[in-house]
């Protein structure tokens, strides 16, 4: 069981980090840390509201706001919720992705290591939404939830040099969807048309923290 | 209306159109980026009358050539370049009267890594979320989201501007090749072992060849943990000093990534953020230690000692 109370500390002089202590990922802690951004969101004195898997990260201006009142901000935001998750209004968006062949090279590694067949590794990939954890570190990455314990295969040894823009990797525990073309050593199994980050969409961004999305096989 | 104002004869080493930003949309992926010295930046807009965050060009280390298309007024602020008009040396931190046809070239830096080159009225470039400035791993901002090269034309933003500025000497900050930046514990802090705690605040560090806008690998003593870190990505703020297994550290900058996953052990305080901007290749970077209840008087000091001059500006 996981412990629900995080440490609250100073990141610098400008920055205050909820952090909670999870072995791995958790879904309690993935929820509480999503209706603490969506709380914190409501104020804005905070510069940066920053989420990832099991730590948030706020940044104010230190001429403004002292460090203490910053961090008792945020410990009375967290006392309020309780320290859990609060009433969840989801997204769930569709992702349609082509899996296997050239849109996903690493299929044949993850059906290996899995001792599944590539169907029924699609059919597991694809059974359940996944949360939007963190978006980052290039604009359009999108980390998820925790992929089925039977699909988890570490990254490889030497990453390549062009990930294409909407493949679908693993990596350990972890899936995600690269945004934009990037370098990188997630295990790709598929690949989705959609862009997840265009700049020049009149809503650039597709997905953000907190939503939820599924995989719909092509 | 937006008329040719700057034609580019040679780009340099990375030129890019920056202004103060575009901040709160790290949750996304997008760094705030922007001038990476948001001080010379702000400086260089007083000089010839614009409000301080009005985009500007950013030349990091050198080598630009730029070809006025008509009479304007410019100023060149922050790093030491030898800045000439038709090869005559002009000063720096003053503003100056150019003709259409004259050509400003920034020699390689003295002292500092970015100079800024800002215009009566501002500069033109593509917008995204409220900003013009550069961010070039996703070709955002600027002139096609990328540094300026030969044959690109800049535009005039035509902001309302007021006329042109005098700075004072005590207002020039001093730039050297021995960067000096205050720094509070990061969130790894307590896993750096003894050694590395002491070597930190005691030893100069030296910014590699890999420096840019996102981040400076530095080289020098090895930081070392008490024991091997395996992190969950965090988040990671510009100013953070991570501390990678081979115990090289890398200093986050304007453009850093927005999440990390090595430990966290300094953060630059926000009254220097913007000396993160001056560290060229080659320059000594060392730390030093900021204690409790410090930081805030700094930063205070700093700010209104600047604000009584620039309008609006704060550190």
């Amino acid at each position: 069981m996981t412990q629900l109370s995080p440490r609250i500390s100073a990141y610098g002089d400008h920055a205050i980090l909820v952090q909670y202590e999870t072995d791995g990922f958790s879904h309690h802690v993935s929820d509480a840390l999503h209706t603490l951004a969506a709380s914190l969101r409501k104020t804005n004195i905070w510069r940066e509201i920053v989420l990832a898997y099991n730590s948030l990260v706020v940044v104010f201006d230190s001429g403004s706001l002292t460090l203490e009142s910053a961090k008792r901000r945020v410990e009375d935001q967290i006392m309020r919720h309780g320290n859990k998750a609060g009433k969840q209004t989801d997204r769930i968006i569709d992702i349609p992705v082509y899996y296997g062949g050239e849109d996903g090279p690493d299929m044949a590694t993850i059906s290996q290591s899995s001792g599944l067949s590539e169907s029924e590794v699609i059919k597991l990939h694809s059974a359940e939404p996944y949360r939007v954890c963190m978006m980052g570190f290039i604009p359009g990455f999108t980390f998820l939830s925790e992929a089925p314990k039977k699909l988890h295969h570490p990254r490889q040894a030497t990453p390549r040099a062009k990930v294409p823009a909407g493949s679908v990797g693993i990596a350990n525990w972890q899936t995600g969807i690269y945004g934009l073309e990037s370098p990188g050593g997630w295990q790709i199994i598929g690949r989705t048309p959609l862009s997840i980050f265009d700049k020049d969409r009149e809503e650039p961004f597709l997905l953000e923290a907190g939503d939820k999305v599924r995989f719909v096989p092509q | 209306m937006s008329a040719p104002i700057i034609t580019v004869l040679s780009g340099g080493t990375q030129t890019t159109l920056q202004d103060a930003g575009r901040h709160g949309y790290r949750h996304q992926g997008i760094p705030g980026g922007g001038a990476a010295d948001k001080l010379a930046f702000a400086l260089g807009n007083f000089l010839v009358g614009n409000p301080w965050n009005t985009p500007a060009l950013e030349c990091a280390l050198g080598g630009l050539h730029i070809r006025f298309e008509r009479e304007t007024v410019v100023a060149v602020t922050g790093a030491q370049m030898w800045a000439q008009v038709n090869g005559q040396n002009i000063p720096p931190h003053k503003a100056i009267t150019v003709e259409a046809g004259d050509i400003l070239t920034l020699s390689y830096t003295r002292a500092g890594c970015r100079a800024y080159i800002a215009v009566a009225g501002g500069l033109d470039g593509d917008e995204f979320l409220g900003s013009r400035a550069t961010y070039t791993p996703a070709q955002l901002g600027g002139i096609e989201g990328r540094a300026l090269k030969t044959g690109d034309v800049v535009k005039s933003l035509s902001v309302e501007h007021g006329a042109i500025n005098n700075l004072p000497a005590p207002f020039v900050p001093m730039l050297s090749n021995h960067i000096v930046l205050r720094a509070r514990s990061g969130p790894e802090w307590e896993l750096l072992d003894m050694d590395s705690r002491r070597y930190l605040f005691t030893t100069p560090f030296y910014a590699t060849s890999a420096t840019d806008r996102m981040g400076s690998r530095l080289k020098g003593d090895k930081i070392t943990l008490t024991e091997p870190l395996y992190m969950t990505s965090s988040p990671l703020l510009p100013g953070s000093l991570q501390v990678p297994p081979d115990g090289q550290p890398i200093l986050a900058l304007a453009d850093g990534h927005c999440t990390g996953g090595y430990a966290r052990a300094l953060q630059i305080i926000q009254a220097d953020l913007w000396l993160l901007g001056q560290i060229a290749p080659g320059a000594s970077v060392s730390f030093r230690r900021c204690f409790d209840g410090e930081a805030p008087k700094i930063l205070k000091h700093r700010n209104s000692f600047y604000s009584s001059l620039i309008p609006g500006f704060s550190f």
